[in-house]
Formats: structure tokens, sequence, C-alpha cells
């Protein structure tokens, strides 16, 4: 995914990331926020749950 | 009109004075810039030296800091020796011909890389090279951390001398194999088949990993590792705060290792006058390592947290986050970093515990985080990266699936095999493996002259006081 129509490092003169100029940038940041978010749900659920074993 | 010349002379004159000074500055700037990965990278020692200390039981926790200290200490005198020497004699291949860039083959090997002779010159102090010393620094740096990781797989039971021939093995020759074939810019791998692994994903972390189980196996479990049943038995180390902190020290020096992959710019060596070059000659900033390694230590983090809420294998996911990425990170968006990262660190335990059912006693999973993680990344670049051109020439050949599935091969072959067959020639002449009664007693009561934590255990020492 060399984000330039040549594959050629000398016609680099700016972004030179895989997916620049695709909308892959914009699905991993949101896949990564997305990710973030299930983590700290389940964290929480499954925190709470084992917490929960030990009320007297 | 003749003060119009003077004037312009003297104008000529400054410039050229100012034009020296910039290109003693850049020279002077581009030396400090590898001496201080240097002092980055030793840190990573002083990780790995904390971290299988504390992996390892208290009977044996000074002999493993010994063989690991041990490790890095051989590692430098015969990288110097002979381990330089091979990086730049075989990037072609055997039988070692010159490469197309002019910088490889046994004959330039011989004019550089030798303690003796012509050669000489760049071995030691010389007032007119400002690079050679601290380049081959980092490199025999390198090195030690391809030893570092194999140390702490074979702790609690291996013998010493043995261990420090495969060190050596790994850490003088194995990997440096591996760097002339896959990160020269000379390497057949790269120039025959587009292989791109920036940061050593392969060729330093997958060597070394695979290295290690070739010597687990012939090593074998720990003394109760396993039950007769085939199941295994956690080992916990003495000191698991140790073990994290380690780990957290290889994070920081981790920044020395990559920040020595870049070449700066604008020395008679360097890629461009203008901008850093990745060892291969292609375009980097230091901008794309600092996003894309701070993505990849969170991705693995999170990603191994969810599954084991373990101290250990969250500092792990750290390493494999940044190991998952390090072949591109050069060319990774940061989010997509952490997506690599994040699953790196979700099959991390799994693949860890794939070892485990298998007999294979790794005891801080070095296989699974080095090895598996290792050749995980490089394909990853391949999936993503397919059509990035992999030297900065005309007609250049191109990063592509296929090519990243030949260079992990080539890796794991290059880890794999010496680490077998060294540790089963070391087994046959009964170096391999401690006596079973020094096992069992503890390897510092054979090894080590001093007590780790002397006020501790039955023998413990009177005070005066008492």
């Amino acid at each position: 995914m060399f984000p330039y129509s040549e594959a050629s490092w000398s016609v680099v003169d700016g972004a030179m990331f895989i997916g620049w100029g695709t909308s892959l940038p914009g699905i991993t940041t949101f896949l990564s926020m997305l990710a973030c978010i299930a983590v700290l749900v389940i964290g929480q659920r499954s925190e709470t749950a084992k917490a929960k074993k030990f009320d007297k | 009109m003749e003060d119009q010349i003077a004037e312009l002379v003297t104008k000529v004159a400054e410039l050229e004075a100012a034009s020296g000074g910039a290109k003693v500055t850049n020279t002077v700037f581009a030396e400090t810039y590898y001496y201080l990965t240097i002092p980055l990278m030793i840190i990573i020692h002083a990780g790995f030296l904390a971290y299988e200390m504390g992996a390892s039981r208290l009977k044996n926790v000074l002999s493993s800091g010994v063989k690991n200290i041990l490790a890095f200490a051989f590692m430098i005198p015969t990288f110097y020796f002979f381990g330089w020497w091979v990086y730049f004699g075989f990037p072609t291949g055997v039988p070692g011909e010159a490469g197309p860039m002019g910088i490889s083959g046994i004959e330039y090997a011989n004019s550089i890389a030798l303690g003796w002779g012509e050669s000489a010159q760049y071995m030691g102090p010389n007032i007119a090279d400002n690079i050679s010393g601290v380049f081959f620094g980092a490199f025999a740096l390198f090195a030690c951390t391809t030893a570092s990781i194999m140390s702490g797989a074979v702790i609690e039971r291996i013998q010493t001398i043995g261990f420090i021939i495969l060190a050596v093995v790994l850490g003088s020759f194995a990997w440096v194999v591996a760097a002339a074939w896959g990160w020269h810019a000379d390497g057949w791998l790269v120039t025959q088949w587009g292989v791109h692994d920036f940061g050593a994903a392969g060729l330093v972390h997958a060597v070394a990993g695979f290295f290690a189980l070739g010597v687990l196996i012939n090593l074998g479990p720990r003394i109760g590792k396993f039950n007769a049943d085939g199941t295994s038995n956690h080992i916990p180390g003495h000191n698991m705060p140790l073990t994290v902190v380690g780990l957290m020290l290889i994070i920081v020096g981790f920044w020395g290792f990559l920040m020595a992959c870049v070449v700066p710019p604008g020395e008679a060596w360097s890629w461009f006058p203008d901008k850093f070059a990745t060892i291969y000659g292609t375009p980097i900033t230091l901008g794309s390592l600092s996003f894309n390694i701070l993505m990849g230590v969170a991705g693995g983090i999170i990603g191994s947290w969810l599954f084991t809420r373990d101290p250990f294998w969250m500092m792990s996911g750290a390493l494999a986050g940044i190991i998952s990425t390090a072949s591109g990170l050069d060319i990774y968006y940061p989010a997509h970093a952490f997506l690599i990262a994040l699953s790196a660190g979700l099959i991390l335990k799994p693949c860890a515990d794939f070892l485990d059912k298998r007999g294979i006693d790794d005891a801080v999973g070095a296989v699974t985080v080095h090895g598996t993680i290792g050749l995980y990344g490089v394909i990853m670049l391949g999936v993503w990266g397919a059509g990035f051109p992999a030297l900065a020439i005309e007609n250049a050949p191109t990063v592509s699936l296929m090519g990243q599935i030949v260079g992990a091969i080539v890796f794991f072959l290059l880890g794999f095999v010496p680490g077998y067959v060294v540790s089963l020639i070391l087994k046959m002449c009964g170096m391999l493996r401690i006596r079973e009664g020094a096992e069992i007693a503890g390897m510092d009561a054979v090894k080590v002259p001093a007590a780790g934590y002397p006020e501790w255990g039955g023998d413990a020492p009177i005070t005066p006081a008492e």
C-alpha cells in the first residue's frame, strides 16, 4: 500500500505511511478507539465479578 | 571595483568558514548520535539482568545474574574479533562477493573490520574516523541483546561455559548472518526479495527467540516443571516486582536500540544529505519512531492485560507490542501500529501456553515474545506494507508478503538450526546442563561465592548485634 503512484522514494515529498490517501488511517483510528473502550468495559465487568466473590 | 571584489572575497571566506563549521557540527552530531545509543542500549541489559534475576528462585538468583553479565562481557570482544567482519563480509551470501552498493564482501570486510594490518586503522582510535567506533558499538550492543534474549529462557539449569559458547554463537555469528542478509543494503534478502525489517523483529528477535528454542529442546525443563502426566507447574520467580521493573528498563533501552537503526544525514557515509535514513537507505523521521513505538507499547500492554491481568505478561506485552511493529516502525500509521501491537498482546499468552503444553520450559517466555512475535511482525509488514520500495534506488525491489515470508523462514532457520546443533554438541560433551544434585541444591551454591539475600534462609549468618 505504497501511497504514491510510482514505487520509488524519489517521488515521496510528504506523508509516507501505509494507507495514506485511503480510508485506512481513519478506520484504524476508529478501531483503536473502539478497542480501548471494549477493553475497559470487559475489564470493568470481570473485575467487578471477581470482587463480588469476596463479599461477605 | 576593487572594493567590491574585496567585499566579495570576504563574504566568500565567511561563507566557507560557516560551511566548515556546519560540517564539523554535523560530524560531531552524527558521532554523538550513535554514541548515545550505546548507554541507552546498556539499559536493555540492566533490564534483562533485573528481569532474569527476579524470575529466578532465591537459590539461583545470583547465578542467573552472573550468567547474564558474562554473556554481555564475552559478546563485546567476540563481536570485535569476528562478528563485525561477518556483517560486512557476507551480505550477498557465501562466498562473500561484493554487492552493488560497494560496502560489502570479504575484500571490503578485510579492509575495514579486521583487528590487524591496514584495516586496524578503522578498529581503534582514529582522529579522521568519526563513525567506525560508534557504529561498531551500536552493533555490538545489538549482539548483546540477542544473547540476553536467549539467556532468560535457560535460567536455573544451564552450565556457565556451555551457555557462554551458545551466546557467542548466537550473538557474534547467527544473528550477524541474519543482519548481513536481511538488514544490510546489499543483503540478498533485501535486493532479491525486498525484505524490510527496519527494527529487527526478525533478524534480532526471531533469530534469538528460535535459537533459544533449539537450546531448550536439548536442555530440557527444570526439575519439577512437568508432572508425569505431562501437565506443567508454574515455577514462580522470587521477585516479581524486580522482573517487571526489568522489563520496563528493557522498554527504555529499546529507544536506543531503535535509534541506532537510523542513519543520520550529511556525512560521507550517510544515505541522504538532509534527512535521516533507515539502515536500508530509505527515508525515515525520528517522529515515526516516536509515534509508533509509543502506540506499540500501549497496544501490547492493553492486549495482554485483557486476558492475563498479570504484570509480567503485561510488560512482556509491551515488548511484544514493539517487536510486532518493529519491521515497519518507519512506515506504519500509529493507530495501525496500535492494532497490530494489540493483536500481539492478545496472542502472546496462548502462544506461550502452546509451547508449555509441548514440554518446552521457557522460564521467561522468550521464545514467544521474541521468536513467535518477531516472525508475526515480519509477516504483518508483508500483509500491510506490500509495494513499498525496499531500497532508495531506481527500480528498487518492493516489500511483498512472499518476500516477508521468505525472510521469516530464513530468520527462523538462522536461529533454530545453530541453537539446536550447538546445544546438542554441548550436551554430548556434558557441557550443557548442570548436574541434578546441584540443580536441586541451587546453582548459587555451586557457582557463586556470595549470597543474594544473606539474611534470608536457614543458613543466614547471625549479625554481630545478636
